[in-house]
């Protein structure tokens, strides 16, 4: 009681010493109660978006594994996560544990398709019309398409100037024959003669050599695409619909699809929309000029999807926005692209108005079916063909590319892509024997080796997606399954053939739960019952794991995503770094001020000394005044802290890009306080006041009674 | 002057031979040399003697501040040199009270706070009790008004009382004073030098040193000291005086 009033009015006489050590440790408490909060709302809002996007709460996968579970492992990481073999028994009993509201089996990975030649496309078209015998329709496409090849052409012969011959490889010098050949007169008579031989040659020779196929990289889960919907809270279909129950197909991710599917043009148009938006200007700004510049090279981007029909269009179009009376489409593009503050915005609008309809604006389209080429398991290329069904959202999380990159794939699909011997693959493999007379290796046989490491045998035998370059873009469902083939060099089948009926068969099939679980997964997400201890349960389901002996291993969300969460783990440091400073800081001014103190009181503390206060009451006097000026303080930071976190919580921090929308799980953060990190803030000043008090307090028990008898100077 | 009170059996400070050794690096400055004396409860006994005739040191040693060199020093039956430092401050505690030259107040604490602090030490009276003890010393000192001022508001004399006070608050056996009149003018120090022989005649020994022949003129007793040694263990005031009139 005492000591607190001599610590009190001590504090109140040295007021100087006061301000400087009780700002520090204000500013201190204050920055514990701001950050803890900052951190704790985070980690909810981490936990909102990474639980309800992709992890669910918790993710097993195989005990085995050779790399650890991360479901944001970028494409260098290791992603050999091992297999669940037994998917429903791991179903089965993690379902059966208190507070588990559902187990969602997941393969996640990156594939990969090819988007944006627009060469492939009309080449389909033209097919179609041949077909049909629509000769209108075949004209204005042909007439297309030989305008491509000729700018096609012209860029290959830019390309080749800029070598010499010797250095030239005989592929390159048969790439440019081809296309010549492709751009002459000659060629297309022929193809009036015999329209589909003509068509096989533009095909194979010459569209691969199509400049502007786009390899457009994403990342997927292979996942029960119902049960994931259900239980994955922030899923939303944005665009088209859900896969239909049971059945096989894709979903793109919204943000995904805007970033990488779009043309690019419009895409760099939007880009800019959104950076000028947020106040900067395009001369100031290195992106949007970059942007800018590159939709004045890229024009071709634009020309090469004109034709005959669209490419009047166009150019009236333009003359009249630009006010022009002459000009090629070239040039008044350019025109249109010089942009600036003040006319972009009308520009964007003409730009949407008068051009885009004209243009293939997404080079995969919602109802397209598309070929995904990816790695299988052991690491050999495959593809399959699936189709898209529409695009999604994670509520709130549309900003974010750590969850907008995310991808969804039924569970067959991703299985097929990934090298599992399905049911469906199985039963192709059967038909292809059938059809060939080819003896292909024992069912059981080839699986074994393709989890292990694929035999060249079972690699030739499998469908081989190699020679689709083809993308898939404005395609429909027939004109899928005509992609689905490829051609299988060992069984000499013509897939295109039999996949034909065999593609629509499979993507109008349903399976049954028990097929959707029966086959091999490679990890599941377990998602809690709300309101739950999410450590209890996690701990339940460990024990249950172990218990019925699954073969697998538990990770909390925290721990699964990964990079995501070290994330958090830099806010922590930052933190951490400025508390540390700013504490060390006070830790020196106090231990100073406090020794210099106890110089100044030694007469003082000699005297009690003499009249008999021992030395350990010497020590609690100043301890006793550290820690009420620690409590004191603290206790005003806290305040200050919480009045700020008030604030924020009131105005909200907006992310500053996208993998804050993600930490945020959404564009603003609204912190909250928790009582909880009061105290923190208190116990943590008290014991740094404490701790550098700890030496002039030792210091002050060392001061004799005699100190008090000398005389006065 | 006599002593108030008839001396009891057991005195209250004994010391047989003491010599007291002080070392300034390797010299050795020998500041008490064979001391024997004792005092008895009720007596009012002044140490005189010239500035460094070692009153101080002599004063510190009974004050259990500091340890002899050689002899014994016996407080209250206690003979320090066996006491640890625990035990010594313990024995001021419950035994001694100081009343410093230059007051050493707490200077944060009102002079009721200060006069309290000893009591609070002791932990062994209750809040009532303790403000009834504090209050009627600060009235037998003549400062009960002056109660919630702290010692910077207070004079040098009104600031000696707090320090009386302070130190007569657990009854000690004996009250020791080092010079207590020196940062004192002399009007203020025969004031407070009144107070004690006041004080002394309700029942409280007192052990006090000065230098000044006006002080030694108030005192029961005179133990002169000179360079170390004791020169008169019980000399009149009178022969003081004379001594030191004849020393001017
Ligand atoms: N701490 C000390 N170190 C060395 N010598 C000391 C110390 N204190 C006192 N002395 C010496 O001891 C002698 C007695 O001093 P002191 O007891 O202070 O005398 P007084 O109080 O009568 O003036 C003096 O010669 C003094 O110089
Ligand atoms: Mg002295």
């Amino acid at each position: 009681m005492i000591l607190i009033r001599i610590a009190l009015r001590n504090l109140r006489s040295h007021w100087f010493k006061g301000l400087i050590v009780g700002g520090l440790l204000s500013l201190g408490s204050a920055l514990l109660v701001v950050g803890l909060s900052l951190l704790g709302t985070i980690d909810k809002s981490m936990s909102k978006s990474v639980v309800g996007s992709v992890s669910g709460n918790l993710q097993v996968y195989a005990k085995d594994a050779k790399d650890k579970l991360s479901l944001f492992a970028g494409m260098t990481e290791g992603t050999e996560f091992g297999h669940i073999d037994d998917f429903p028994k791991v179903r089965k009993t993690l379902e059966a544990v208190a507070g588990v509201r559902a187990v969602v089996p997941m393969g996640t990975d990156v594939a990969m398709v090819y988007g944006g030649n627009v060469l492939d496309v009309k080449l389909e078209e033209l097919r179609a019309a041949e077909k049909a015998k629509d000769a209108a329709k075949s004209k204005i496409v042909r007439a297309h398409v030989r305008r491509m090849v000729g700018l096609l052409a012209t860029d290959l012969d830019r390309i080749s100037e800029l070598r010499t011959a010797d250095n030239q490889s005989d592929e390159t010098k048969k790439a440019i024959a081809d296309v010549k050949r492709a751009g002459s007169d000659g060629f297309w008579k022929e193809f009036d003669a015999d329209p589909f031989a003509a068509l096989e040659f533009l095909e194979n020779k010459v569209a691969p050599l199509g400049l502007n196929a786009d390899m457009i990289w994403f990342r997927y889960i292979g996942t029960d695409l119902d049960r994931f919907r259900a239980h994955f809270e922030l899923f939303e279909v944005v665009d088209g619909t859900v896969v239909p129950k049971g059945q096989r197909g894709f979903l793109f991710n919204k943000l995904t699809y805007e970033e990488t599917v779009k043309h690019r043009t419009a895409r760099r148009f939007d880009k800019m929309r959104d950076r000028l938006a947020e106040g900067f200007s395009i001369e100031g700004d290195e992106d949007l000029k970059q942007w800018k510049k590159l939709n004045k090279d890229q024009i071709r981007e634009i020309t090469y999807q004109l034709d005959d029909r669209t490419e009047p269009l166009v150019h009236t179009f333009l003359l009249n926005h630009l006010k022009q009376t002459k000009g090629t489409t070239d040039a008044l593009l350019a025109q249109f692209m010089e942009v600036t503050d003040d006319n972009f915005a009308s520009r964007y609008k003409a730009f949407y108005d008068g051009i885009a309809p004209h243009l293939m604006l997404y080079s995969i389209k919602v109802g397209d079916v598309m070929t995904i080429k990816g790695f299988t398991s052991s690491g050999y290329p495959t593809s399959v063909n699936v189709k898209v069904y529409g695009t999604f959202r994670f509520k709130s999380l549309d900003k974010s590319m750590m969850a907008g990159g995310m991808n969804l794939m039924d569970l067959m699909t991703y299985r097929d892509l990934y090298g599992y011997l399905t049911a469906d693959r199985k039963e192709e493999l059967a038909r292809l024997q059938a059809n060939t007379g080819v003896k292909p290796p024992e069912r059981d046989k080839a699986e074994a080796e393709l989890f292990a490491d694929a035999g060249d045998e079972v690699e030739e035998i499998k469908p081989s997606g190699e020679a689709i370059a083809a993308p898939s873009a404005a395609t429909d469902l027939a004109g899928a399954a005509t992609q689905t083939g490829g051609f299988d060099e060992f069984a000499k089948v013509d897939m295109k053939a039999s996949a034909k009926t065999y593609g629509e068969d499979l993507f109008s099939r349903v399976y049954a739960q028990g097929d959707i679980d029966g086959g091999v997964v490679r990890n599941a997400a377990v998602l809690f019952q709300p309101g739950v201890d999410d450590r209890a349960v996690q701990a339940a389901v460990a024990k249950a794991a172990e218990g019925a002996k699954l073969g697998v291993q538990v990770m909390d969300w925290r721990e699964a995503s990964g990079m995501v969460g070290q994330f958090l783990f830099v806010i922590y440091a930052v933190l951490a770094g400025s508390l540390f400073i700013i504490f060390f800081t006070a830790m020196v001014i106090i231990n100073n001020s406090t020794v210099l103190a106890t110089m100044e009181r030694t007469r003082e503390i000699g005297a009690l000394r003499a009249i008999g206060a021992q030395r350990s009451y010497v020590r609690k006097m100043f301890l006793v005044e550290a820690a009420v000026s620690a409590v004191l303080f603290g206790a005003l930071g806290s305040a200050l802290g919480a009045l700020v976190v008030a604030w924020l919580n009131g105005h909200g921090i907006a992310a500053f890009n996208d993998v804050f929308v993600f930490l945020f799980a959404g564009p603003r953060l609204h912190p909250t306080l928790s009582p909880a990190y009061v105290v923190i803030a208190l116990v943590v000043v008290t014991v740094v006041t404490v701790l550098s008090t700890l030496y002039p307090a030792w210091l002050a028990t060392r001061v004799t009674p005699l100190q008090a008898m000398q005389d006065a100077e | 002057m006599t002593t108030a009170f008839a001396q009891t059996e057991t005195p209250i400070v004994k010391l047989v031979g003491v010599d007291k050794d002080y070392h300034l690096g390797s010299v050795i400055v020998p500041a008490l040399r064979d001391v024997s004396l004792s005092i008895a409860a009720g007596e009012f006994t002044v140490i005189a003697g010239p500035s460094g005739s070692g009153k101080t040191t002599l004063l510190n040693l009974i004050g259990c501040v500091d340890v002899a060199t050689r002899g014994d020093v016996v407080i209250d039956g206690a003979d320090t040199r066996q006491l640890k430092e625990k035990a010594l401050t313990d024995l001021r505690l419950r035994s001694l009270g100081f009343i410093f030259q230059s007051f050493n107040l707490v200077g944060v604490l009102d002079a009721f706070d200060n006069v309290e602090f000893p009591l609070l030490l002791q932990g062994k009276l209750n809040k009532v009790e303790r403000r009834d003890r504090v209050m009627g010393l600060l009235q037998q000192v003549g400062i009960e008004q002056y109660a919630h001022h702290r010692p910077g508001e207070l004079s040098g004399g009104q600031r000696q009382r707090v320090a009386i006070a302070r130190a007569l608050v657990t009854q000690p056996r004996i009250v020791l004073a080092d010079e207590p009149t020196a940062n004192l003018d002399s009007k203020t120090g025969t004031a407070i030098l009144e107070l004690m022989q006041e004080l002394n005649r309700r029942g409280t020994t007192f052990l006090f040193s000065t230098h000044d022949p006006r002080v030694v003129s108030r005192a029961g007793r005179v133990i002169r000291l000179v360079d170390g040694q004791i020169a008169d263990l019980n000399a009149s005031a009178e022969d003081v005086a004379a001594l030191a009139a004849g020393a001017h």
